[in-house]
């Protein structure tokens, strides 16, 4: 009796596995074209990213979009890699700004600019220094989609226990440094944080008019040296070897949770003052129970805010899709970027709107009115003069560079030396740099 | 005669081979062919989508030893190894021989002392993470009330693989407790009994009796945990992501981080035989060893 359950149990599996197949075959048959997005959107921001594709696939009948979430941008690339150019490749994937280097050399997808010509689209609607980051040679390779900046945020009510006044809109290290002594006077205990994060020092960089790399920040042609051994660069790190050594400067560490805990450190009140993205916004607002006060990057004393370089990621077309697929595709791409979608999309997740239409959008308009602090990352990007600096490297041995500069900035913390630091890290990234074209054959 | 069993024994090694057809397939799949890819790849310059360009011989090896980050791995992997598994064997044993005593409620400690077994690292690692929060976590209180100086775990070069040498441990010790008591339970009871009326102190019962007939698990557990240890990848990604400066960057870290990251798989591969070269090494050093005893037993 139970031997015959077990029997028809393992039939009714195999019978199951045997037609469920063909079930989606026959889905993905039906009339509608079926176009594969890859991301790697997670949490709140995942919601959000499906509800942009349910929206697209409920306005036309033409199209269907399907979400595949790879994992994250680090893991989704290799995916991506070993599969490009075949028909395997989803025909839509969205990457993270520092892979742009590397996918526009890859050979495996169509730049957004011959998809722009050939349906006669405008981008004159997108933000411009957006734009310009996945600009290489007057070409645009991917559509902005999630983009964001860092800025500093700082607890307002504990300055005010403190005695401190606000910080103005754009800040010196010097008047961070001296609110967070005061801060450790009036409480004990360091209440600043600098992540050792290699982002966070090319965007100190950039926001001092320095490039990380040589030939106009690798845009003109390719970058064959770091340049970041200089005046700006011992300023960031002289600016935080202040800190640790007056004992108020919080290290987090490395670890791949270091910038989760710093951020629940903001927020539960453990520290006062922190650099982070401007997408974290959405998630400090929700947890903090004290006023928040946002304010540009900071900049050393005398000098002007250059502004800084926009992080986050794009969506790159396939190459080699049909012209039916690819029509599709771009047709999502439109109604992802439009004003209505991309002003949703920052009030869900608090990344920029990348369309400039958006903030007319009563929407946005409403959210801005009800939380001012939103205005100031918006600010930052619009006072951001263009030039190399704030247009960012393009570099393939980004990821090694972050590697190399954070060392730095940790060594500095522990102690160690600023001006052989920065040698070190500097030579470290242009043997990098050099590795990285020997094996793009460049 | 001769002919007919010549057949047989013909047919039986066919039946033979056609039996072992299918693990050979499987494991020449999964296992030999990756193995030479990764021999192959360590020789090749590779461009950023991995695939070979030009042979380069042994450039991938020199480059990587004369590297500061790679002989800082090199060397910390060896530290890290030495200590979590030495520390891992002595707390399991002490524990599994404190837990094999004959009192009430005694498996309500074996389940405890055990527990590790169920977190898996990525839970494990972010309670650690908690733990070493250099603000509210555990040791940052502990060292407060003690008025001791305060030390930041995860960005100390010094403490952090100090650090993740505890998580490990920690994590290890279920596993090893448990193999460890059971071997310990399975000595016969008389031996002891002998020993007493001998009047054997503690230590030399545990001499004479306890370790040597335990020794053959001994020798399981470490080279499991051994092999472990050189495994290690989820709680310095969690804890350090290798950092700081490379202090905590271990061998199978690195790697990951220069083909997944850094897009250098010929640099990676080149890593992946070092590491093989080791563990196989260790390996036989330790059947070498083991063999050796097993000859001294049976002499006695």
């Amino acid at each position: 009796m139970f031997k015959n359950v077990a029997k028809y149990v393992a039939l009714t599996t195999i019978g199951l596995s045997a037609v469920v197949p063909m079930v989606q075959v026959h889905a993905a048959d039906s009339k509608r074209q079926n176009i594969v997005f890859w991301h790697s959107m997670t949490g709140q921001n995942q919601q959000a990213i499906e509800r942009i594709v349910n929206d697209f696939n409920a306005s036309q009948t033409k199209y269907q979009v399907t979400p595949e979430f790879q994992g994250q941008y680090v893991e989704a690339l290799p995916k991506f890699l070993s599969v490009g150019g075949t028909s395997k490749a989803p025909d839509l994937f969205q990457s993270n700004e520092i892979s742009t280097k590397q996918l526009s050399t890859s050979g495996m997808i169509e730049p957004m600019q011959t998809l722009i010509k050939k349906y006669k689209y405008s981008t004159k609607n997108l933000r411009k220094n957006i734009l310009n980051y996945y600009t290489i040679n007057g070409k645009l390779y991917s559509m902005p989609f999630n983009s964001s900046a860092p800025v500093l945020y700082y607890n307002k009510d504990a300055f005010k226990a403190a005695g401190i006044d606000d910080l103005p809109t754009s800040p010196t290290y010097e008047q961070v440094t001296a609110a967070a002594k005061k801060l450790k006077e009036k409480t004990g205990s360091a209440k600043l944080s600098i992540l050792p994060y290699g982002w966070t020092f090319e965007e100190l960089l950039a926001n001092q008019n320095q490039t990380l790399v040589n030939n106009g920040n690798g845009r003109k042609k390719t970058a064959t040296k770091a340049t970041f051994n200089n005046k700006a660069g011992k300023n960031i790190m002289n600016w935080i070897k202040t800190n640790a050594s007056a004992g108020t400067l919080v290290d987090y560490g490395t670890g791949a949770n270091a910038g989760d805990t710093e951020l629940s450190a903001f927020t539960s009140g453990q520290i006062d003052m922190f650099m982070n993205s401007s997408a974290s916004l959405g998630n400090i607002k929700k947890n903090a129970k004290f006023n928040i006060g946002v304010t540009y990057l900071p900049r050393p004393e005398g000098t002007k805010a250059n502004g800084v370089v926009i992080g986050g990621a794009s969506i790159w077309m396939s190459k080699g899709k049909s012209t039916k697929v690819q029509k599709g595709a771009f047709e999502f791409l439109k109604f992802a970027t439009s004003a209505k979608e991309q002003a949703q999309w920052s009030i869900d997740t608090g990344y920029f709107a990348v369309n400039t239409k958006s903030y007319d959008t009563k929407q946005l308009k409403d959210a801005f009115k009800e939380t001012p602090i939103l205005a100031a990352p918006v600010n930052q990007l619009k006072d951001t003069k263009i030039n190399a600096a704030s247009k960012g490297a393009l570099i393939t041995a980004m990821p090694k560079e972050r590697v190399n500069t954070q060392n730095a900035m940790e060594n500095v913390i522990n102690g160690k030396d600023v001006d052989s630091e920065l040698s070190k890290a500097e030579k470290q990234t242009t043997s990098d740099i050099k590795q990285a074209n020997e094996q793009a054959g460049e | 005669m001769k002919k007919a069993s010549n057949l047989k024994f013909r047919n039986e090694s066919a039946l033979g081979w056609l039996l072992l057809l299918p693990s050979f397939i499987i494991l020449g799949i999964f296992v030999f062919y990756p193995m030479l890819k990764t021999f192959f790849l360590s020789t090749q310059l590779t461009d950023l989508m991995g695939n070979p360009i030009k042979f380069i011989g042994f450039k991938n090896f020199s480059n990587l030893f004369t590297s500061d980050s790679f002989m800082t791995s090199f060397t910390i992997t060896l530290i890290f190894v030495f200590f979590s598994t030495l520390l891992t064997l002595v707390m399991a044993y002490l524990m599994a021989m404190s837990a094999s005593q004959k009192i009430m409620g005694i498996a309500v400690f074996r389940t405890m002392f055990s527990s590790t077994m169920g977190v898996s690292v990525t839970v494990a690692s972010i309670l650690w993470l908690f733990m070493f929060n250099p603000q509210i976590g555990m040791f940052s209180k502990i060292l407060t009330f003690l008025h001791l100086p305060q030390i930041n775990f995860l960005s100390d070069p010094t403490w952090s693989l100090v650090a993740i040498i505890g998580t490990t441990v920690w994590m290890n010790l279920g596993f090893a407790f448990l193999i460890l008591l059971g071997a310990i339970q399975a000595i016969p009871q008389d031996l002891y009994q002998v020993a007493d009326l001998d009047g054997a102190s503690w230590l030399m019962r545990l001499r004479k009796i306890t370790i040597p007939a335990t020794s053959p698990t001994i020798f399981f557990v470490t080279v499991v945990t051994l092999i472990n240890a050189f495994q290690t990848f989820g709680q310095v990604d969690i804890l350090t992501s290798g950092g700081p400066d490379y202090h905590t960057n271990l061998l199978v870290y690195a790697i990951y981080q220069d083909a997944f990251v850094n897009h250098s798989v010929g640099r990676a591969s080149a890593q992946s035989v070092i590491l093989t070269i080791i563990i196989m090494l260790f390996t036989m050093i330790q059947f070498y060893v083991k063999n050796r005893k097993g000859a001294n037993y049976a002499n006695e």
